[in-house]
């Protein structure tokens, strides 16, 4: 891996560490065993006879399982290895390791083996942000245990660790004082387990060989059941491959799912429920899979706001942002429990139920459903209206210390800016957000009329819709560089910037089609697209850095919804374009994208460059190539029937996807490169 | 005669019990039980849902989700003063059972903010 650092995880536990299968973390470090946002283990260092591992090699066998072959000594000289160890280690309700000694000489041999243990039950945000500890530590040897915990009032976390072959336990680790005859084998089972707070009963311990037997069928059957992709573009299939293992290993059940998944935000720091990044990963995933979006749709409804919470910034309707479950959010430090400080997601989850519906079919859940959908669409009108009068969607935070300033996928401090680099008071209406809202309004129609049977609702979200489209295009409609504003500020006036906000409107369908045409060469133009992707802000614009997160970066998911905009106004060459930058630069990260790389001119740097701190992987980078795909395709669900209509860029030469799922069955859908990407967006 | 106190916990449990139909539950059917430790004794209300409709009882018997908290907990609970969820993720409370319903449970709790923008 990029970092250096071996990741196994299932669900929203997972371990970290070096290529020696060691860690060992300090407070600002993301190494070891997590669980629920809570570090388990902190220490776990291996030593034979005092002397720390080499490692030779390791072998990533699946997402949840990983092997370390490692010599002892410390590599800086030539070691004549009279001894081999293996560490076989699977995540489980912790993790489970296998740690295999073999004697290579005609010797019998004497070892003392020994496993340092410490844990700092530091809370990912703690990892995150270096904070300091209020509760007690303690260590135990109980039972044939060693048990270390962590107390603070009424919470505590523990982990137990135990052994299958007899071991001298102390607070601090295991000691095995083991023999191994010549050319003999001597192994012995660890089990690590993680007890976070009272889930106890709700968390089923399962045996490591069940879970782990579970977790390779599952692989096998996640991978059996998505469509099959054939191409002449070896890079394609790589990073169409790994997409699929990165997304089954994305997959998170959240206790209330049932054991159904739902796409965790990324690695390391977001393991857990994202209202914003589960809905468009979903969307993203749709024509591959449609679990996703089910278990999502349903995992939020029992969410969704119902009363007013100013520390939560919870409303009535309002879909949640994000789930916490590490101690700052247990004592209230922090407001993740959970917290719904977004103005995106309410809107994007009626539009997730919908297309939902487009591909599956199932009304029976858009029915279920419709208590929930109502509820989100009344958010729209009743509470993100926040000035009451103008009729758009606005954000500003009630949560004043740790709620969330820009509550909008750009959601760092300084994304929201006028051209000249000056930022805009609060509230603040951005120009997506619109858009999603629009959309919203015409796809809840769609389905008032198909299945709610409310025609009056269904004509009076058209007639919003309408409304709103006509005073969007006024309103934020930059007169001189044909493009729409960013947002707009408290006063009303527009907040002028360049930005790839643009594509998601054209995605949104609030785009008159009188101005698509400049809106489609504003983005592909040499001040937003790089030749790799479409930047987030345009080169020229004052707070424009070509590595400031969301301030100049290329974020490929972005990409994508630009993509699939491109293709819904007609610009079949322009989609293609980006599609192939996008799968370009995948190529340089072994076909897992990012969640950011930089805005620089692909003809000066040649190959894309990594955002320093980018989650990888991230949900909705590895659900990119698949909406690239069902965007150089055409895919678009029309009644019982899937209509294929492709423009692949010519480097990609023959594509195939076979039998993709949806309410035809399964259906195929062949392309070939035609469009010349080189003549385009330059 | 004992002085008249007032008590959340009891008012809470009495006011759901008047409910009848709670619309944000119509879709769940299922059952909890509330274990309130104060003191030395045990209060239990048992509350079943049927598609919405709320009934509530003393009845000690067997749920799909139990909660367990001291009574100073519950009674602030009862005034939107503690948030459910934090509240079991620090251990305050405890729960066995579905851990579903435990959040939609969630829905008859009282949140801490006045809706002063209200719906328009």
């Amino acid at each position: 891996m990029s970092d250096g650092l071996v990741k196994i995880l299932d669900g929203n536990t997972f371990v970290v560490s070096d290529a020696r299968g060691d860690m060992e973390a300090s407070l600002t470090d993301p190494t070891g065993l997590f669980s629920y946002d809570t570090r388990f283990l902190s220490k776990w260092v291996l030593t034979i006879n005092g002397e720390r591992m080499n490692s030779l090699s390791v072998d990533d066998l699946q997402y949840f399982e990983t092997r370390y072959f490692l010599v002892p000594g410390t590599g800086t000289v030539y070691v004549d290895a009279k001894l081999s160890v293996i560490r076989r280690r699977a995540v489980g309700n912790g993790f489970h390791e296998e740690l295999t000694i073999l004697n290579h000489d005609d010797k019998q041999i004497d070892l003392s083996v020994r496993l340092d243990a410490a844990c700092d039950f530091a809370d990912l945000f703690e990892v995150k942000d270096a904070l300091q500890k209020k509760g007690k530590y303690s260590e135990k040897v109980e039972g044939g245990k060693l048990v270390l915990s962590y107390d603070r009032e009424t919470f505590r976390c523990s982990t137990a660790i135990s052994t299958s072959k007899s071991a001298r336990i102390d607070k601090q680790g295991l000691t095995f004082k083991i023999r191994i005859r010549p050319h003999g084998t001597w192994s012995t089972q660890i089990d690590v387990a993680a007890m976070p707070f009272g889930t106890g009963e709700a968390r089923q311990a399962e045996s490591s060989s069940n879970s782990q037997r579970r977790m390779r069928t599952n692989l096998a059957r996640w991978i059996d059941t998505a469509p099959r992709l054939e191409s002449d573009s070896d890079s394609l299939k790589r990073t169409y491959r790994r997409s699929l293992v990165d997304l089954a290993a994305l997959r998170f059940s959240p206790l209330i799912a049932g054991g159904r998944s739902l796409p965790a935000a990324g690695l390391p720091w977001f393991m857990t429920m994202f209202g914003r990044d589960s809905i468009l990963t979903s969307l993203q995933a749709l024509p591959f899979s449609s679990e996703l979006s089910a278990t999502t749709l349903r995992a939020l409804a029992d969410w969704q706001g119902v009363g007013l919470d100013d520390f939560r910034d919870e409303d009535p309707g309002r879909i949640l942002h994000e789930m916490r479950y590490g101690e700052l959010t247990a004592f209230e430090e922090r407001p993740h429990s959970p917290y719904y400080g977004t103005a995106d997601a309410t809107p994007l989850y009626v539009v997730l139920l919908d297309e939902y519906e487009r591909w599956t079919g199932d009304r029976a859940l858009v029915r279920e459903l419709e208590v929930e959908a109502r509820a989100a669409l009344a958010w729209i009108d009743d509470y993100a209206d926040l000035p009451g009068d103008t009729g758009y969607v606005w954000y500003q935070r009630r949560n004043e210390k740790t709620g969330l300033e820009n509550q909008c996928w750009k959601d760092s401090w300084d994304s929201i800016s006028f051209r000249n680099g000056r930022l805009p008071g609060f509230p603040r209406a951005t120009c997506e957000l619109q858009g999603y809202a629009y959309d919203a309004k015409l796809r809840a129609a769609r389905l008032a009329r198909l299945v709610w049977k409310d025609p009056t609702f269904a004509d009076r979200l058209e007639k919003e819709a309408a409304d709103l489209k006509r005073r969007f295009n006024r309103d934020f409609w930059v007169e001189d560089g044909e493009y729409f504003a960013l947002a707009l500020d408290p006063e009303g006036k527009q907040v002028d910037a360049l930005t790839s906000n643009n594509g998601h409107l054209l995605w949104s369908g609030i785009v008159d089609k009188s101005k698509a045409k400049a809106v489609a060469r504003n983005l592909l133009g040499p001040r937003l697209f790089s030749g790799w992707g479409v930047r987030t802000l345009a080169r020229g614009e004052g707070r424009y850095n070509p590595i400031g997160y969301h301030v100049g970066t290329v974020w490929p998911f972005d990409n994508s919804f630009i993509a699939w905009g491109l293709r819904r106004y007609g610009f079949k060459d322009e989609a293609a374009a980006i599609a192939a930058g996008i799968l370009d630069a995948a190529e340089f990260f072994d076909g897992r994208l990012p969640e950011a790389f930089g805005g620089y001119e692909r003809t000066e740097t040649m190959y894309p460059v990594q955002y320093p701190t980018a989650c990888s992987p991230q949900a909705w980078s590895t659900g990119t190539p698949l909406l690239l795909l069902r965007t150089m395709l055409g895919l678009e669900p029309q009644g019982e029937n899937l209509v294929v209509d492709a423009a692949l860029p010519s480097a990609i030469g023959r594509l195939e996807l076979l039998d993709i799922p949806g309410r035809w069955g399964r259906i195929d859908a062949f392309g070939r490169g035609r469009v010349d990407v080189e003549r385009r967006g330059r | 005669m004992p002085a008249v106190t007032f008590d959340p916990t009891a008012e809470f449990f009495a006011e759901l019990g008047s409910r009848g139909r709670e619309p944000l539950l119509t879709k769940v059917t299922g059952s909890a039980r509330f274990d309130i430790l104060d003191g030395k004794a045990t209060k239990r209300w048992l509350l079943t849902i049927d598609e919405g409709e709320l009934r509530v009882s003393r009845r000690n018997a067997a749920a799909d989700c139990i909660l367990r908290a001291q009574k100073s907990a519950f009674d602030r609970a009862a005034v939107g003063k503690l948030n459910l969820m934090a509240a079991v993720l620090r251990g305050e409370v405890e729960v066995r059972g579905d851990p579903r319903l435990l959040v939609l449970l969630q829905r008859l709790f009282p949140r801490p903010s006045r809706d002063s923008r209200g719906k328009r």
